[in-house]
């Protein structure tokens, strides 16, 4: 069908305006970090800084241990996700399949997990890792980004399986397969697109904790992640935004290259064609 | 190749009781087609066959062995789906071979038996494309040969025509025969099209309510049908339904004395064919006026309504799958023209009728 031209401006108007809104605090982070620290208050504001200071990333690279926490947010991240697709695969799979009494009730009671704010659960959290002697370690931070993705995950994953017809597994079945090796020789690589979705909205989210990071590993130093590392580049009384947007951009750039990597899963349409 | 025999098999949930003491011996090689409306439990005893459903009570045994308890891998069937259920991420020759590598098959005779099994059903050009680069018959086949790829004792189908366009399934159908005629495998094939369980059975078994209706060839089906529901599921159209009063081995019929089985007597269901009804006079004739006339070319279906005496059942009337109501359809062959509202000579042998007992539906021989 072919769109009148004021509906199409409309469309595209709609479009720009979307993906300036988007774009346009990343445009400002990067104009903040290049800009010489003196200039950044001045009216009006400079859309492009004169002299762009690309220097700032090596300088921050030289006087913050970046690599160090961007390789403990990379540790956290990828150790709360691991534990979080193992444990959500079985569960979402489990409530997608299985009827067993109680099963609605726990589905609804883990839904009911993932609408408690993360902030709730520092304080009893505190507490066991006190009592286990984790406070400051990297499990910690591993186990308690575990609490808050798992509950996501389990409800993402039980969503994607529902959609995969039964008579996959029931046909691995017949092939020769337990269920649990349907599970994972056929259920499994056909949800390659629903696993690396969940498994990117899970590392996003542990990626992007300040919180629980701040709670545990305040006296670790050695173990701070990315974020937790930032903020630490904020004086008390003055504040290099510059090298902060900086560091804001390192930090981010990450996620990005994950999301990369997994882009040609989040939009595959891999159980295309498996039945009518 | 096996005898499959099922013995009293029972499915329920809580108290529904989808499946009521279900018992068939299926010969070795023999194709037997499951037919019934929707929810009769035909697809669930055949789930329970393939081991996907645990039955309540009851025994099978395929090849003289007990199965009953046994996994669906190690019963030694193979079972085609209605959505194909092709595993989407392995080419065809993966999908085919599946089976064979999880019982450790070598792979040069897996690699042997897929070739053989895609020459058969000439998908041999297709063994490395993905499903989703299948058209639908392109599945169906390749579904096909994951089950023959197996040689397994007995082949469990699950309507898996029924995605296809009318004109493919017709062609499947058929090499669904010529394959049973070729591998001579014990088949069992479920079904709600009564035109593929004609076809294409040994012995059709019908069920309604959970409940076997009748088993018998399909001519027999036809010819002698068991009971009222058997009688108007088979066929196409439906037997037509009229309501007559038996006595002394007569009834009357269109105003007609026509003869019934000694047996009826009182208040007794007849049932016709349309196709048993002819064009011109006969041995029990009698004029109806057309209210609809359908013309296919070489035969017409005339729709025209039965007389006051011999209204149809209102059980029969009120079906949901028969629509006509209190209309009889008559199905003629070269009958000439015949025009709406003009008054037409029809006739019909009564050795061709049908009766029945209204209260049990059973039928009176």
């Amino acid at each position: 069908m072919r769109q009148s031209l004021p509906a199409r401006l409309f469309l595209y108007a709609s479009v720009v305006l979307t993906c300036a809104v988007l774009i346009f605090p990343i445009y400002w982070l990067v104009v903040t970090a290049l800009s010489q620290p003196d200039q950044l208050r001045q009216l009006p504001p400079k859309f492009w800084p004169d002299e762009p200071r690309w220097s700032v990333f090596g300088k921050i690279l030289e006087e913050r241990p970046i690599f160090l926490w961007l390789g403990n947010s990379a540790l956290a991240a990828l150790g709360a996700v691991t534990i979080s697709m193992v444990v959500s695969v079985l569960a979402g799979y489990s409530l997608s399949r299985f009827r067993v009494r109680g099963g609605q009730s726990l589905g609804l009671f883990i839904l009911t997990a993932k609408m408690l704010p993360a902030t709730l659960l520092v304080i009893p959290l505190f507490g066991i890792f006190r009592m286990t002697g984790l406070i400051g370690s990297m499990w910690s931070i591993i186990l308690a980004h575990a609490t808050l993705i798992i509950p996501f995950t389990t409800w993402m994953l039980k969503g994607y399986f529902d959609t995969i017809p039964r008579e996959l597994e029931q046909a691995a079945m017949v092939d020769g397969c337990s269920p649990l090796g349907a599970l994972f020789r056929v259920i499994l690589p056909v949800s390659a697109p629903g696993l690396a979705a969940t498994a990117l909205y899970g590392f996003v989210l542990s990626w992007s904790d300040y919180a629980y990071a701040r709670t545990f590993l305040t006296n670790a130093q050695g173990n701070w992640t990315a974020n937790l590392g930032i903020t630490t580049m904020k004086g008390e009384y003055i504040s290099n935004w510059a090298d902060i947007s900086a560091a804001s951009i390192l930090v981010a750039l990450p996620i990005l290259v994950v999301y990369l990597f997994l882009e040609r899963y989040l939009v595959g349409g891999l159980t295309a064609g498996s039945d009518k | 190749m096996a005898r499959i025999v099922i013995d009293q098999v029972r499915k329920s949930y809580g108290a529904l009781h989808v499946l009521k003491d279900f018992s068939l011996d299926i010969a070795d090689g023999e194709f037997v087609v499951l037919v019934g409306p929707s929810g009769c439990g035909k697809s669930t005893m055949l789930k329970i066959l393939a081991g996907l459903e645990e039955a309540s009570g009851g025994t099978i045994r395929i090849g003289g062995r007990d199965v009953t308890d046994l996994a669906p891998g190690d019963r030694d069937i193979a079972m085609v789906f209605q959505n194909y259920a092709l595993y989407p991420h392995l080419t065809v020759a993966a999908n085919m071979g599946f089976g064979l590598k999880m019982r450790g098959t070598p792979a040069d005779v897996i690699t042997r038996r897929v070739q053989e099994a895609a020459r058969i059903l000439d998908v041999e050009h297709l063994l490395e494309r993905r499903p989703r680069q299948l058209s639908g018959g392109q599945r169906q086949r390749v579904a096909l040969g994951r089950a023959i790829v197996r040689e397994p004792a007995a082949f469990l189908m699950d309507e898996p025509l029924s995605n296809l366009d009318a004109k493919l399934r017709v062609h499947m159908r058929a090499e669904i025969g010529a394959l049973h005629q070729r591998l001579g495998v014990t088949t069992i094939y479920v079904t709600h099209d009564q035109i593929e369980a004609m076809t294409m059975a040994n012995r059709i078994v019908i069920m309604k309510d959970g409940e076997i209706q009748q088993i018998a060839d399909p001519e027999t089906m036809f010819e002698r049908p068991a009971n009222l529901f058997v009688a108007g599921f088979i066929g196409s159209p439906g037997m037509n339904f009229l309501s007559a009063r038996a006595q002394g081995g007569t009834t009357r019929l269109f105003g007609e004395a026509v003869p019934v089985p000694p047996g009826a007597d009182g208040d007794v269901t007849i049932g016709l064919r349309p196709e048993h009804i002819e064009a011109g006079p006969g041995a029990v004739t009698f004029m109806a006026r057309p209210s609809l006339v359908e013309s296919l070319g070489s035969e017409k279906y005339i729709y025209f309504e039965a007389p006051d005496d011999n209204r149809p059942p209102g059980f029969l009337k009120q079906s949901e799958e028969d629509q006509r109501g209190s209309r009889l359809i008559a199905r003629l062959v070269n009958a000439g023209p015949v025009r709406i509202g003009e008054n037409v000579t029809l006739s019909f042998d009564p050795a061709r009728l049908h009766v029945f007992d209204p209260a049990t539906g059973k039928a009176i021989r």
